[in-house]
């Protein structure tokens, strides 16, 4: 297979470091550029030493490498539309973050802008490349628990807003300032925007979609916060599976500019664990786990590291063969919608202190 | 192990990361992995442990400083069916490789040709007590603990307050509770021993200049334990020149 030529753009999403390794070493792909938002992200993009050029002009990377086929738009959910549509333009594949956009409008005219071009954009959702939801799927397929009937679900990790600021900031995380309710001075845009998998996660493990939710937000751990960081989320899919998840911020960290040792202060930064109770049995999952442990440094802390971390791998690998295959990617717009649709209804809960229907 | 399906997927991983498939694996019950590698120039044995994540995460752990002065390394594997031997020489060469320093001296108490309780002491200066148990009954899970004790912090590839390996998912049916834990995602299916063997067997042949590093450790590694299970019959430490490895 041809190599895809491949660069990454903004830098500025928190998983933008976890591409570097896989898109060096894979040979199926041909890393050629990236573009920084701005000075800082460039500056901390170089600290990776990638030897891959870095440019702060989108157009200028695109005019001096006009040979890339596809790009990872590794940027704050605001960024999305305009990027996508850009790269429609130019007929240049994309991947994109996790959250496209909150905006339904917005959304759907990415996904026409997407159809028209014929070109490839897939969401980043990579817990469907961990071999532990891999092995979930399975046993599920094969009837291990029978009918599934309830799921719980954690998604929960540190806040990175102080490495990635925009996380904090609801115009570019939810995509405009919207109070979460009455009387509440934070806006939408915090924790539950930085956890969709599990959103997704059950959709893909019932193969049904979701009827109503029920949201309430909890006080900040993080007081200074515009956004919220600790809420829970319970309801029903269109099949009857009961659920509830945590989608938080929870677990506490040093306020790091760049992410790295020390980071964490709850041992375990970041955890996505699913019950799944079915009528012959039940199924107890820790997705990032087990790991190796050590209480060194930076901070002497007992620490969790993680050791089976390569989502990224797998995704990437989807990712070039449904360019060179002309395939759709598991998760694309269309599929994704859904899931986006559902964590605007957990904000809408939240609002009127009910349960709301998904439309 | 399926030897046809690891050399498919060895080289399944060549093809993927531009690697030239130099090799093939042949099955050789006399190696602790229970194959080695035939290469166009030699056979080369593997030590699979070297690139199991979690003894490269521990090995990282030290070499990146995040301890500071390692002193002592405890470790322990108990298994099902296994030679002795087997367990011993797994032992020593993580030991070595995360000690960074050759064992010059062990002493083992030895029960039968099942169990053996080592203490082993390194050129550095570091010591290591080694744990092997091949009596664990038939079908039983593999138990083992690796710990790094430092001045500054304490490394382990299990969590605190447990005894034995946590599974990623615990299965609870009527029939009983069965645990999962995958964790190579381009080798789903495979089993642990047969993931981390082709990983072993992918890492020479990508990096060739391993072959002779492996080679050397391996020759070393087999004499240790040989000396150190016979010593223990007659009550006496076994002590290893420096160029033993030669």
């Amino acid at each position: 297979m041809k190599p895809v030529k491949i660069a990454m753009m903004s830098l500025t999403h928190g998983h933008t470091r976890k591409y570097y390794q896989t898109l060096l070493e894979n040979a199926k792909l041909d890393w050629v550029a990236s573009c920084a938002e701005d000075q800082r992200a460039k500056e901390t993009y170089e600290l990776y030493q990638t030897g891959v050029p870095c440019y702060l002009s989108e157009d200028e990377m695109f005019e001096r490498h006009p040979d890339i086929e596809a790009v990872v738009l590794a940027s704050a959910n605001d960024k999305h539309m305009a990027q996508v549509q850009e790269c429609a333009r130019r007929g240049v594949h994309v991947l994109s973050m996790k959250i496209p956009s909150f905006d339904m409008a917005e959304y759907d005219a990415m996904i026409a802008a997407v159809d028209k071009a014929g070109i490839v954009c897939q969401i980043e959702l990579e817990m469907h490349y961990n071999p532990v939801v891999h092995r979930l799927k399975k046993l599920i397929a094969e009837g291990a628990v029978g009918k599934i009937v309830s799921v719980q679900a954690t998604n929960i990790t540190l806040s990175p807003v102080w490495a990635f600021p925009w996380q904090g900031v609801p115009e570019a995380s939810y995509g405009r300032r919207v109070p979460l309710k009455a009387g509440d001075a934070r806006c939408r845009g915090g924790a539950l925007c930085d956890h969709p998998h599990i959103f997704d996660l059950i959709r893909h493990l019932t193969g049904a979609d979701f009827d109503f939710v029920y949201s309430s937000v909890a006080p900040n751990l993080r007081p200074e916060l515009q956004v919220e960081d600790m809420l829970l989320v319970n309801g029903k899919l269109k099949d009857g599976t009961a659920f509830l998840f945590d989608p938080s911020w929870s677990r506490m960290e040093e306020r790091l500019k760049v992410p790295g040792p020390g980071w964490e202060v709850f041992p375990k930064r970041m955890e996505v664990n699913v019950t799944v109770v079915g009528e012959k049995g039940t199924l107890v999952s820790d997705c990032f786990g087990p790991n190796v442990y050590h209480n060194g440094a930076p901070s002497d802390r007992y620490t969790v590291q993680y050791t089976y971390f390569d989502e990224w791998v797998g995704m990437i690998d989807e990712f070039a063969g449904c360019i060179r295959e002309g395939k759709e990617p598991l998760i694309n717009l269309r599929w994704h919608r859904p899931t986006i649709a559902a964590m605007n209804a957990c904000y809408d809960s939240v609002a009127s202190g009910g349960p709301c229907t998904v439309k | 192990m399926d030897v046809e399906g690891m050399n498919a997927a060895l080289r399944r991983l060549c093809d993927k990361y531009g690697v030239a498939v130099d090799g093939r694996l042949v099955a050789d019950a006399e190696q602790v992995a229970g194959v080695r590698l035939e290469t166009a120039g030699s056979a080369v044995p593997l030590l699979p442990w070297r690139v199991e994540r979690r003894f490269a995460e521990l090995k990282k752990i030290i070499d990146s400083r995040t301890l500071e002065h390692v002193s002592t390394l405890r470790f322990a594997v108990m298994r099902s069916g296994a030679r002795l031997e087997h367990l011993v020489y797994r032992e020593f060469d993580l030991c070595e490789w995360m000690a960074g320093s050759p064992i010059r001296k062990t002493f083992a108490s030895v029960a039968g040709d099942k169990v053996a309780n080592v203490i082993v002491t390194f050129a550095n200066g570091m010591s290591a007590s080694v744990e092997c148990s091949a009596a664990l009954p038939e079908g039983a899970a593999e138990i083992d603990r690796h710990e790094i004790i430092a001045r500054r912090g304490v490394a382990c590839d299990r969590v605190v307050d447990t005894q034995v390996p946590q599974a990623s998912i615990y299965a609870v049916t009527a029939e009983g509770t069965k645990t999962y834990t995958d964790t190579d995602a381009e080798l789903f299916g495979f089993s642990d021993a047969e993931i981390w063997t082709v990983r072993a067997a992918f890492a020479v042949l990508k990096t060739p200049a391993l072959a002779a590093e492996w080679k050397k450790a391996a020759c070393g590694v087999k004499e240790k334990v040989a000396q150190t299970l016979a010593c223990a019959e007659t009550c006496v430490p076994a002590v290893f020149p420096e160029d033993i490895h030669v």
